[in-house]
């Protein structure tokens, strides 16, 4: 499943830290989802694309494949 | 009580509790080797102080060991105590099946543990809800029966 969390955090110029702040999860889990490599839970989903001003669909497309994996 | 422990003392707080109460059971049972005892406890404090030193690491270990895991990093731990749980169980059956073929009488531990693990597992399904599962809900309104689907 591919998602825009990078994209958008590196469009606001907020750090790994600041968003794993924001969101109040750990900057490794902010990196495991950039990366793919974890899939968030619903209420997690649900913030990550709120904080964005995005909703879900948009924010994680699971038709998409992560690039690389 | 728990909630009067700051997060990242609390798991040292429990390896420390836990040893010193083996620590003084050692001390209980005598016999030459009760020296021993203050070695468990040393080892065990040591053990505590290093868990409370990486418990302030920037990592998936430091988050568990300071009770502030997010949801992928209790996903995790909750993983790796399956894990642990498989190993217990496949362990304890070979233990009980060798000790019957044998037929030793060492086999009984292996059979309590796997008993236990086997309740645990039942207990498990039964408190996250398996066994109060509804019935599916195939007549609702939006599915009449023989509908032209049918």
């Amino acid at each position: 499943m591919r998602n825009r969390v990078r994209e958008q955090r590196t469009q606001r110029e907020m750090s790994q830290a600041e968003l794993a702040a924001s969101l109040g999860v750990s900057r490794q889990t902010v990196i495991s989802i950039e990366s793919g490599r974890y899939l968030p839970s619903l209420p997690l989903a649900f913030a990550i694309a709120r904080f964005f001003g995005l909703t879900v669909d948009k924010m994680f497309d699971p038709d998409e494949e992560e690039a690389g994996t | 009580m728990k909630t009067f422990i700051r997060p990242r003392l609390r798991k040292p707080l429990g390896i420390a509790l836990a040893g010193t109460v083996f620590a003084a059971a050692w001390a209980m049972r005598g016999g030459n080797a009760w020296w021993l005892s203050v070695a468990i406890e040393v080892t065990v404090l040591v053990g505590a102080i290093t868990f409370y030193v990486r418990a302030g690491d920037d990592n998936d270990e430091g988050a568990l060991a300071s009770s502030r895991a997010d949801e992928r990093q209790k996903a995790l731990s909750l993983r790796s105590r399956a894990l642990g749980w498989n190993f217990t169980v496949v362990t304890a059956f070979s233990g009980v099946t060798a000790g019957t073929a044998l037929k030793a009488s060492w086999s009984w531990p292996f059979l309590v543990i796997l008993a236990v693990a086997g309740f645990g597992y039942l207990l498990g399904l039964s408190n996250y809800g398996v066994a109060e599962e509804e019935p599916a809900d195939d007549a609702g309104p939006r599915h009449p029966a023989g509908s032209p689907a049918t």
